[in-house]
């Protein structure tokens, strides 16, 4: 299984403290737009149901792995939605079925604000439901 | 100021432990008390002595404790009633506002309402006062018929005269607006309301905590509230309603302490209060209420009004002046809850630069969300100040606010 990715975020984190995690997140966010048609992205049937803020993740397979991209209409939760869509994809539907709580406390966003590590598992959740069905 | 000289805030912070703790470490600044207030040391410590020294279950037992606990219970009661000027016989305790909603409408509904009868609610309402009716209007067939709000936020006090046709038999509103403050005409709407010979519930959750509020004067037929929004408890809510009104509808639930017999052939219950009060009652967190209102009385209402609307103009002034605000809901009459955006950044993006700053805010649609879309959002920030915020509080947000704009280069 090839976590490349999100060890590379792992390490990077590691190195900050929590002001500089936090910026890091909303350089994440404001970084180019995943797709060239955001409008087409940002459709219903991609919406996960949430009340602060909109997430959409898009699902797709290939060769049998699973890969991700997400989007935000609030910058820090797409800076998030971006790291967790990149750290997983490319992974079958076993390997994403591995991937736990554990992982995401892992990144160290917890001290950021809980409440953003409580999304992050619903993101997580989201998408192993995406990948089984 | 010169009304209020004497309001010494620092005084009432004191009062507040958790007031001195730090978030991310920075002093915590609690904008968020619309949502549930922070409790006193009067009540905390009016909670652990009756646990520690009082408790037992309450209208049973012979025993000693058993009757200190009813007295402290029922004392409780009696503060309540007096605070809102109702009689003792008239408030119900239950486990906060949105169960004292569903009562209403599931009792009087069973008793009163019957397929193509109308309920008069409004768009402004929190889903607590919208989703009860819904639940009756599919079970018993009647109607909902929602009030509109302008662009400001103020009911529209036309449509709602014209509303209030011959199938309408019961008019639910909110006497203050959770997300925009707006306080509602609740004199006049009750006054049109009772011409017609229909009965008005007013969901007072934030009405009750910005002013006096007198049943009596009103003459409203349903006032409810929860504990912990005034500075006492969660788990405890009222309901006061009308002695003769309340006697006409059955009981919510059925069980212990709100029956007179009970034989296996039938049961016969008591009278309001208690014919809605089955089962062991929250007994703590009622004292904590009563401790909590003995608390704001002594503060005086009056005197909180006055320094929470000085806080209010202070923030709308001092938003107003930074570019790209929208203050969502600038009714005339407004009490300290304060809705609004930054043009160009997602609500939750602002909200989570003021909570690493150690603020606390609301985001999203506060349980409003017909009222969030009506006023052509999907989500707001909310900040809401209490009787222990202060004007350097007010400042903390502006400046909050203003690294966020920087952050997000708005």
């Amino acid at each position: 299984m090839s976590l490349e990715l999100y060890q590379e975020y792992v390490e990077a984190l590691e190195m900050l403290d929590d002001d500089l995690r936090f910026e890091y997140i909303i350089d994440l966010g404001k970084a180019a737009p995943e797709t060239p048609f955001p409008e087409d992205f940002m459709r219903d049937e991609n919406l996960m149901h949430g009340c602060m803020s909109r997430v959409w993740i898009i699902h797709r397979v290939e060769d049998g792995k699973h890969n991700f991209s997400g989007e935000s209409d609030a910058v820090i939760v797409k800076g998030l939605v971006s790291m967790m869509t990149k750290s997983f994809s490319g992974l079958t539907a076993d390997e994403l079925a591995g991937i736990t709580l554990d992982h995401v406390r892992k990144l160290n966003l917890g001290a950021l604000t809980t409440q953003r590590q409580v999304g992050m598992m619903a993101m997580l959740k989201h998408m192993q439901k995406l990948a089984a069905v | 100021m010169t009304s209020n000289q004497a309001y010494d805030v620092e005084k009432i912070r004191a009062d507040f432990p958790i007031l001195g703790r730090e978030v991310y470490g920075k002093s915590l600044v609690f904008l968020d008390s619309a949502a549930s207030a922070q409790k006193p040391r009067q009540v905390i410590s009016a909670m652990v002595e009756m646990m520690e020294n009082d408790y037992a279950n309450v209208h049973r037992g012979a025993h000693f404790l058993s009757q200190v606990a009813t007295e402290k219970f029922e004392s409780a009661r009696e503060k309540v009633a007096q605070f809102i000027n109702a009689d003792k016989d008239e408030i119900i305790f239950t486990r906060g506002g949105t169960e004292a909603m569903n009562l209403v409408a599931s009792c009087f509904g069973a008793a009163h309402l019957q397929a193509g009868d109308q309920v008069v609610t409004s768009v402004m309402e929190h889903h607590a006062n919208i989703v009860p009716w819904q639940m009756l209007a599919e079970t018993k067939g009647i109607e909902v018929l929602f009030v509109p709000v302008d662009a400001r936020g103020v009911l529209d006090m036309a449509v709602f005269e014209g509303l209030l046709g011959p199938k309408v038999k019961m008019v639910s509103l909110a006497h203050v607006s959770n997300v925009l403050g707006t306080v509602n005409p609740v004199e006049e709407i009750i006054s049109l309301a009772h011409s017609k010979d229909i009965p008005v519930m007013l969901d007072g959750c934030q009405g009750i905590t910005h002013g006096k509020v007198d049943v009596k004067a009103l003459d409203v037929d349903f006032y409810v509230f929860s504990g912990h929004k005034l500075y006492g408890p969660s788990g405890i809510g009222v309901l006061y309603g009308k002695k003769d009104l309340m006697n006409t509808l059955p009981p919510h639930q059925g069980g212990g302490d709100m029956i007179e017999t009970v034989t296996l052939e039938g049961t016969t219950f008591k009278e309001s209060p208690h014919r809605f009060e089955a089962g062991t009652p929250a007994i703590v967190e009622a004292v904590g209420l009563g401790a909590a209102i003995d608390y704001v009385s002594s503060v005086g209402m009056d005197a909180i009004s006055v320094h929470e609307k000085l806080l209010l103009e202070q923030a709308m002034a001092k938003l107003s002046a930074l570019e790209g605000i929208e203050l969502i809901g600038t009714a005339p009459n407004k009490v300290s809850v304060l809705a609004f955006n930054v043009t160009g950044i997602h609500p939750l993006d602002v909200a989570t630069v003021l909570d690493r700053q150690g603020i606390a805010v609301r985001v999203g649609q506060h349980c409003a969300e017909p009222l969030i879309k009506a006023m052509g959002y999907e989500a707001t920030i909310r900040a809401s100040f209490g009787m222990y915020n202060t004007l350097e509080e007010v400042d903390k947000l502006v400046t909050g606010v203003e690294k966020a704009k920087m952050m997000f280069g708005a």
